[in-house]
């Protein structure tokens, strides 16, 4: 290995001090290349070598205007998810929906009149009912709890303490008829066309 | 100092008691609780009632009261009045729809093509959507809102639907039997409410699923031992009541002559006067 790099740089030295006159006089024309160097054509040197500093930094500034671009874009409020039962819906305002007044007597506004005001007195004497009923079984209450005071202190103190345990309390309320025993209801199809949002 | 039937000392103001008493009247027994001075309770000053802990059960209504005339006219009234103040349903303006359009169908010079949307004759109009609802509602037999065995049996709770019932049982009291609220003497270590608890479960033949509403009790009655049952220590007993809300629907059939479902108003003619009279203080039949 070593013998052929001495042979080859001999020749070459050996031809250089042939032909340095020609070479000399070539030299400085880019049309004739030396032999000394790489066999290159004219088309590859001619190319613009790519500048490594400026276009990485050039793409990273179009990056960044992207970016600022989009946080602008971003800073902008979410919509807010509307409340579907305050949108008035415009079948309201629909005047081809709208039905006649209908035409009262006098008796009939009059006996409705008496109706609303024997109501509001029935509604009163009800109310009064409730409450003074109320009012009795806390009255009750308290005086059994003062008695207990009386009593025993310990079973006073265990009796108002509060209880942990009724909540969650669970009670079906009543309805128009009693619950059928055995009944199985009907599997009803549906389609869901509830609207739902995200933020 | 310590009260006397503790044996090792503590200070004056924490008693804890190994020892039940074995006097026959109620002793209160704690477990370290912190008591000031005033409110401590020798064995030697104890009550002379004797405590008894009793459950007021209420199944409360399936069905919803009927309304009373007054209530049915504003109902209508009101009805009426929201009817004339609405506007036209979808299911209205159909129906009006489908009426033009058959009375323009029966005038002479009729063209279908003439029709603003070509509508097939296949298609159901909203008039026998109507009766097709109707016949559905036809079809289904709900359950009779009375059963019609309210006056006959007084220890079924299927009675009276629309109002709640209390539970009642027949008791020997001494020497007479009378109809109370399901009671039970009270036992050192527990409160009253588990002793009303108690009460509910001791009943024979019932199994009976209440919700206890709170500590608390809600009413109390207290009467004397008749002289000759007094002895030296008891004077009487104090019944404290707890509300309950019954929470399973079918029940086994009770005993008739021991056990009664009965309205506030039915009361009167089961309970004594005086019981009556407390008890009906924190029944509340709205």
């Amino acid at each position: 290995m070593a013998g052929i790099v001495c042979r080859t740089a001999s020749r070459i030295i050996s031809s250089q001090a042939s032909c340095s006159s020609s070479v000399v006089a070539v030299r400085h024309s880019h049309w004739f290349t030396s032999m000394l160097s790489l066999k290159t054509s004219v088309p590859l040197r001619a190319e613009p070598k790519k500048r490594k500093k400026v276009d990485p930094r050039r793409e990273l500034m179009v990056k960044e205007r992207l970016k600022k671009k989009l946080k602008k874009l971003e800073k902008v409020p979410p919509e807010m998810i509307p409340i579907e039962d305050f949108i008035k819906s415009a079948k309201g305002f629909d005047e081809t929906r709208v039905r006649e007044a209908p035409d009262l007597c006098f008796e009939e506004s009059e006996r409705r009149a008496l109706l609303l005001k024997e109501w509001s007195r029935f509604k009163r004497s009800q109310h009064q009912t409730e409450m003074h009923e109320i009012q009795e079984a806390l009255e009750a209450q308290r005086q059994a709890l003062e008695e207990l005071k009386l009593e025993s202190e310990e079973l006073y103190k265990a009796a108002v303490s509060p209880d942990t345990d009724i909540f969650p309390f669970q009670h079906d309320g009543p309805c128009y008829t009693p619950p059928l025993t055995n009944y199985e209801a009907p599997e009803g199809k549906y389609n869901d066309i509830t609207r739902v949002y995200t933020q | 100092m310590a009260a006397p039937f503790t044996r090792v000392y503590r200070p004056f103001w924490r008693i804890i008691t190994t020892t039940k008493s074995n006097r026959g009247v109620r002793n209160v027994s704690y477990t370290s609780q912190q008591w000031s001075a005033q409110n401590v309770k020798t064995a030697g000053a104890a009550s002379p009632w004797a405590l008894h802990g009793a459950v007021c059960v209420q199944r409360l209504p399936v069905v919803t009261q009927d309304r009373s005339p007054i209530e049915e006219e504003f109902m209508e009234l009101m009805q009426k009045m929201e009817f004339e103040r609405s506007l036209l349903a979808d299911h209205e303006l159909k129906l009006l729809d489908d009426a033009a359009l058959m009375s323009r169908k029966q005038e002479g010079d009729y063209d279908s093509d003439e029709e603003d949307d070509y509508r097939d004759k296949d298609i159901v109009t909203a008039q026998d959507l109507e009766d097709i609802w109707e016949q559905k509602l036809k079809d289904f037999q709900p359950a009779l809102r009375s059963q019609g065995n309210d006056q006959k049996d007084a220890s079924s709770s299927e009675r009276c639907l629309a109002d709640s019932l209390i539970l009642l049982v027949k008791k020997d009291v001494g020497s007479q039997k009378l109809w109370l609220l399901p009671q039970i003497q009270w036992q050192m270590g527990e409160t009253l409410r588990q002793t009303a608890e108690r009460a509910l479960a001791s009943l024979p033949g019932a199994d009976l699923k209440a919700t206890f509403l709170g500590n608390a009790p809600c009413g109390f009655y207290k009467y004397k031992y008749p002289k000759d049952i007094q002895k030296e220590g008891s004077v009487g007993a104090k019944v404290f009541f707890f509300k309950a809300v019954l929470s399973s629907h079918k029940h086994l059939p009770l005993e008739k002559n021991s056990f009664a479902w009965v309205k506030k108003d039915e009361l009167q003619d089961f309970l004594k006067p005086e019981y009556l009279k407390q008890v009906r203080r924190f029944i509340m039949a709205l």
